[in-house]
């Protein structure tokens, strides 16, 4: 434990530093050359480590294990997103999403059942950065973190917000250190398919993983319904056959 | 970690954004299919490439898939878009060559992709006019009950309803592929696409043979 901090510093130093210097094709991406670092740096670490790791958890352990590991950090996130409810004052939503907590917490034994979903209590995604999002702030800059990988000047704060309110941060580190393992290594394993498809279809995967990244930022941004339809965006100049916009 | 759990979700997005169909609409000439029917024709197809994924094998979904694919997509389109203004400064041979390539790897996708089936459905949601053209909303419904979005952008060219573009769980296959590329043919410029794309068609045979 003593050691991460400093090793944070020194990245994050990095990372300052990296802000004055770098150049990049896409204006929304001012930092590639020190994304890129970073991207290959968590690259490597999960092809030696964590994607082994996790490959070999998803071997040994029965699925409806996993899904119960995943409920269980799913629901301790939970209040994180009845939170995020509140200040985009989707009121619907925190009622809904309270009922569920409560219900998945004491009949879903601490979370390891879902019996909420079943209850029509439907599972949310929201976090600090899709407030931010809601309340009109742009994407800013993307980045790419070491260990923790794609985010932006708007959603850098989500994974503070949501350790803050996470009730097992309050623990003894007897207790988080290991949950904290177990769902990083569970994590990555429900990401296994996802990085499978990384690999099978990027050209680029750096630029694959942005793109998909701000996507889906948004989708979750707008509830899955994003304004605009889409075309403007790529069908201009018709005539001379040139595409004018960039989407 | 919400990076990991919309990572969750974008991976189930693409999965099946890479994916095409056939029989449904036989009876219908192309070019008097609705924007609709276009879509259900290709989600037919993938249905039926994956109920018979096993009996069929990799080769047999490429050729199930492949012609409905060249009747439902619009490649000459989604070539100009994802290449941007390299297209026009590419000669008539590379633009062939990747046309060729392209539809090649679509359909190795889909049949990569598409190679087992669980009782999965898709259900057609609406068809909306746009400015430019019509958007088909449709799911993929597991058979759990749970839904997968997958939108479809057609515009009507000279053959009838063509898809320019699929976006599943908000993730839209242009703008993927259109920024990808934009970097490939900046770094190391369009010949290099061109073989890269050639390199993924036969990787993608490869792993299935």
């Amino acid at each position: 434990m003593g050691k991460n901090p400093k090793v944070l510093a020194v990245l994050l130093g990095l990372a300052l530093a990296g802000c004055a210097s770098n150049q990049s094709s896409d204006p929304s991406d001012p930092h590639e050359n020190l994304n890129r670092s970073f991207y290959n740096f968590n690259d490597k670490l999960d092809r030696n480590f964590f994607e082994p790791l996790a490959e070999g958890y998803v071997k040994v352990t029965p699925d409806p294990v996993r899904d119960g590991v995943t409920n269980f950090f799913d629901n301790v996130n939970y209040i994180n997103v009845i939170a995020n409810d509140l200040l985009q004052g989707k009121l619907n939503d925190f009622a809904s999403d309270t009922g569920r907590f409560v219900v998945n917490s004491t009949v879903g034994i601490g979370g390891l059942f879902d019996p909420a979903t079943s209850l029509g209590l439907e599972e949310h995604n929201e976090d600090l950065g899709q407030t931010f999002g809601k309340w009109g702030a742009g994407e800013g800059a993307y980045l790419v973190l070491p260990f923790m990988g794609p985010s932006s000047y708007r959603d850098v704060g989500s994974p503070v917000m949501g350790t803050l309110l996470n009730p097992l941060t309050y623990l003894t580190p007897i207790i988080t250190v290991p949950l904290g393992a177990m769902n990083a290594i569970n994590t990555r394993a429900n990401l296994l398919e996802a990085s499978a498809i990384r690999d099978q279809a990027a050209l680029d995967p750096y630029t694959f993983v942005r793109e998909a990244y701000r996507q889906q930022r948004e989708f979750l941004i707008y509830d899955g319904d994003p304004p605009g339809d889409g075309f403007e965006d790529y069908i201009e100049g018709e005539a001379d056959g040139a595409i004018l916009k960039v989407y | 970690m919400n990076m990991n759990k919309l990572f969750k979700t974008a991976g189930i997005g693409l999965s099946l954004l890479l994916a095409a169909g056939v029989a449904l609409a036989q009876s219908e000439t192309p070019e008097e299919a609705s924007p609709a029917a276009v879509v259900e024709r290709l989600h037919a197809a993938l249905i039926e490439a994956m109920s018979g994924a096993e009996r069929l094998g990799f080769d047999g979904r490429v050729a199930l898939l492949e012609p409905v694919l060249s009747d439902s997509f619009d490649f000459e389109t989604i070539a100009r878009i994802v290449t941007g203004a390299a297209w026009k400064e590419a000669s008539e041979e590379q633009k062939d060559q990747f046309l060729r390539t392209f539809a090649a790897l679509s359909t190795s996708t889909y049949a990569s992709n598409f190679d087992s089936f669980a009782g999965q459905h898709f259900e057609t949601v609406s068809s909306t006019e746009a400015r430019r053209g019509q958007i088909v909303k449709t799911h993929l419904v597991a058979s759990d009950g749970t839904k997968i979005p997958f939108n479809y952008m057609l515009r009507k060219s000279d053959s009838g309803w063509r898809i320019v573009n699929v976006i599943a769980q908000g993730i839209s296959d242009l703008s993927l592929k259109r920024a990808e590329y934009a970097a490939v043919i900046k770094s190391s410029g369009f010949g290099t696409l061109l073989s890269l794309l050639d390199e993924k068609v036969r990787g993608l045979q490869n792993v299935a043979n």
